[in-house]
């Protein structure tokens, strides 16, 4: 299936693939350029020398740049693509408008330049996420109205009665992400000439404001979009219906309702009220029902198809995302558990988790997705398996180095703080557990670089796999003219 | 407003939350697995993603 | 549940469906963040806690724009550790005033909430400038252009407007910086009132002398200034060990 159909060879005009190729494009461009910025990052803790003690280049800076251009840049980017794709597919219809289609391309790219150059200026909200200045805000806002109306006009176009669930997901985390965006960034400018604002919340209710935003973003944009990805490309990659439709509904239903209250988890301890943060722990742990419920749909789904994963990377792609899936949403509750949480939060490990979902699950699926989808958006087949062969295995070892490290050092880190000597005095000075996470900082930024490399690997390919399409489409067309 | 604080005291807001969810679930639950007519049904739509491509080939046709 | 209810119409009809779906994410983010503004024990009455002066916030914003919060937080935890390292666990009041909070949620470096006062304002400027030379292990970047740029203050009045229109009590009118005399007594009121803000913050800076170089006002002035009154603002010498705990 990966590679001997060319079911995207419908006639131009019966679904709009412009604006998906776009998209699809810049994700690619985004990983690259998004995943550079974090080796950088990660390389200034291993090696602090790389700050090159300017103010651009600073840590503090340059870590927004990193996480707004992998998830906003390279996150959304693959999102709108897919997600423009799926709902022209599952509806059978033309997306709707296309001009505002074009405006949501071009809004958002500008949204992600934009963030990046005023968080090296030093322009932020220093909410972490959401660190946009609001002119940059207000920019969002109206690329993500507009592509609510092209995603719902485009199901309402729909030649089908029924919706199909990948849409629902979509729609989900389209609703979510323009009610956490509105409320998470309400700030009071100084001036309207002024890129600077004040938070209109403060201390503890910022606080969980900002926590039900940021936990939400990864529940809404970095889960239940990527699940809508997953409802439709793993299936039709693996060409057999999903398990279970009705496990679909239940995991939507479930998932949408239980997501919204377990940002308090980040906040266990805090001067937070402590029946917010125990509430948020408990339906963290009901959370895992749910996202086990739509990991094992995925998994059963590619169970008849295990003689693929031998000769299909993209098959592989897709299953190891559903196991990081899987891994990173048992970790998740698990750390949610304030006496975990008494030992993990402020720690290396929270850095390693959020990695084994946005790694292990997001990227792996987007690439999944991406490599089923982009050949045949161009009408041809992937320029080279081997490429591909070799992008899976760098990221999966560049995966695993990344999550031991940040396991290890977290632990240790955890573990050092709360130590004490015989006298019941601290065992250990802040600094010297600086001094033992280097060889993980080290090691972790060199997963990074592997991930990077594989992700690099991935846009060259594309691009030879481009041309290639261009070349042939180019050369049926003068053979049909020479024909006429 | 007085009322919102009654969702501050756990012991009111753990069995609320429980009852909300499970009522809600459970009539999920009944809905999608309680008639098996209803499940063929749903499960027929399994198969949405894979009808533009019948649509596809007729094109070709 | 509607005896007659049928999924389908869900399934069928996008924007019923987008009405559920808003309905069923809206509930955990209403019972939860809703009671925080609602209910008075959320922040507990503490006596010392102030909005910033002038300089301390412009501090604040220089920590905000550096992007400290990635790698420090500011949210001592109730554990016995944490009190022996950092000092008492960190109140709500103690933030009542942060627009944004800064409570952060990685520690890279050190907890600051309660730095201030730890450190002298020459080891804060050196370690600035050059961390590992204070610290041989640590993996702070070097600040050095906080020394030499000149702090901003054109715009000070427009910053505590804004703060003021979030609900920080600086103070416009006479009548509102009366109020602030009653509630904060008049030495702290009168940091807080905008007409005066330029000329306290230079005052401030000049007296403070935070960066050691008397010939202007730096950002360095300012983000000291801040460090230095972080977590010194409750005298919990005045309190008992449980004073806080039915608050939690």
């Amino acid at each position: 299936m990966a590679t001997d159909t060319h079911s995207g060879a419908e006639p131009a005009e019966q679904y709009n693939f412009d604006i998906v190729k776009k998209f699809a494009v810049m994700s690619l461009v985004w990983a690259v350029v998004g995943m550079s910025v974090g080796v950088w990052i990660a390389s200034e803790l291993a090696w602090p020398f790389l700050n090159f003690d300017s103010p651009y280049f600073s840590f503090g800076r340059f870590r927004p740049v990193h996480t707004s251009a992998v998830i906003f840049g390279f996150g959304g980017s693959a999102l709108f693509a897919t997600s423009y794709y799926v709902v022209q597919r599952t509806c059978q219809a033309r997306l709707f408008p296309d001009g505002l289609a074009s405006f949501t391309f071009w809004g958002w790219q500008t949204v992600i330049v934009l963030a990046a150059v005023s968080y090296v200026l030093g322009y932020t909200q220093a909410r972490e996420y959401a660190e946009m200045e609001w002119p940059i805000d207000i920019l969002i806002e109206a690329v993500w109205v507009s592509y609510l109306i092209v995603f719902v006009g485009t199901i309402m176009r729909r030649k089908q009665p029924h919706i199909y669930v990948a849409n629902w997901f979509y729609l989900g985390f389209i609703l979510a992400t323009a009610l956490l965006h509105t409320f998470n960034n309400l700030a009071m400018p100084i001036d309207l000439f002024s890129m600077k604002s004040y938070s209109l919340f403060a201390g503890t209710q910022d606080a969980m404001t900002q926590w039900w935003y940021g936990h939400n973003a990864v529940g809404f944009f970095l889960t239940a979009a990527f699940l809508g990805m997953m409802y439709y490309f793993v299936p039709k990659h693996a060409g057999r219906p999903i398990y279970s439709y009705r496990l679909s509904i239940v995991h939507f239903w479930a998932l949408c309702f239980m997501y919204m209250w377990v940002g308090g988890h980040h906040l266990h301890w805090t001067a937070l009220p402590d029946w917010t943060s125990s509430l948020a722990a408990a339906f963290s742990i009901l959370l895992l029902m749910p996202s086990w419920g739509g990991m094992i749909n995925g998994i059963m789904t590619l169970s008849g198809a295990w003689d693929k994963l031998r000769t299909d990377p993209i098959m592989r792609f897709m299953i190891v995302a559903l196991s990081f899936y899987g891994m990173s949403t048992f970790e998740g509750p698990m750390m949610s558990l304030k006496e975990v949480n008494a030992l993990s939060h402020y720690t290396d490990w929270t850095v390693g988790h959020v990695h084994s979902g946005a790694l292990g699950w997001v990227a792996m699926i987007s690439f999944g997705s991406l490599y089923h989808m982009m050949p045949r958006l161009w009408n041809t087949r992937m320029w080279s398996q081997r490429l591909i062969e070799w992008h899976f295995w760098l990221a999966t070892i560049g995966i695993v180095l990344y999550i031991v490290a940040m396991w290890i050092s977290g632990i240790t880190q955890g573990l050092m703080w709360r130590s004490f000597d015989e006298f019941g005095n601290l065992q250990y000075s802040f600094a010297e557990s600086v001094a033992k996470m280097m060889p993980f900082y080290a090691m972790r930024a060199i997963g990074g670089m592997f991930f990077l490399t594989g992700a690099a690997l991935m846009a060259w390919n594309m691009f030879m796999t481009i041309r290639q399409g261009q070349r042939e489409n180019a050369a049926a067309v003068a053979g049909k003219l020479a024909h006429a | 407003m007085e009322w919102l604080s009654w969702f501050s005291h756990p012991e009111n807001t753990k069995p609320l939350a429980l009852i909300i969810f499970f009522v809600t679930f459970i009539g999920i639950l009944v809905y999608v697995y309680g008639s098996r007519k209803r499940g063929q049904k749903l499960e027929s739509y399994r198969d949405i993603p894979f009808l533009d491509e019948q649509d596809a080939n007729k094109d070709k046709q | 549940m509607n005896f007659n209810f049928k999924h389908e119409w869900v399934e069928t009809n996008v924007g019923l469906m987008a009405v559920l779906t808003m309905l069923a994410i809206s509930v955990g983010g209403l019972v939860e963040i809703a009671p925080l503004f609602l209910i008075d024990k959320t922040v507990e009455k503490v006596e010392g806690v102030r909005p910033y002066t002038p300089l301390e916030q412009r501090g604040r914003d220089i920590y905000m724009r550096e992007g400290c919060y990635t790698c420090h937080s500011q949210m001592v935890r109730p554990f016995r550790d944490e009190m022996l390292r950092y000092g008492h666990y960190s109140l709500a009041a103690e933030s009542q005033y942060d627009h944004p909070f800064q409570w952060g949620s990685k520690r890279t470096g050190p907890d600051l909430a309660r730095v201030g006062g730890k450190y002298s304002n020459e080891w804060h400027v050196q370690h600035l400038v050059a961390p590992r030379s204070m610290v041989e292990v640590s993996v702070m970047p070097n600040y050095p252009w906080l020394l030499s740029a000149k702090l901003d203050i054109s715009d000070i009045e427009l910053r505590l407007k804004a703060l003021r229109k979030v609900g920080v009590p600086y103070s416009l009118s006479q009548a509102e910086y009366d109020a602030n005399v009653a509630t904060f007594g008049e030495t702290v009121a009168r940091q807080l009132h905008i007409p005066d803000s330029r000329k306290n913050l230079v005052e401030q800076a000049n007296f403070g002398n935070y960066d050691g170089d008397r010939s202007g006002i730096s950002e360095m002035d300012a983000l000291v200034a801040y460090l230095q009154v972080l977590g010194t603002m409750v005298d919990f010498s005045k309190y008992s060990d449980d004073a806080f705990v039915a608050d939690r």
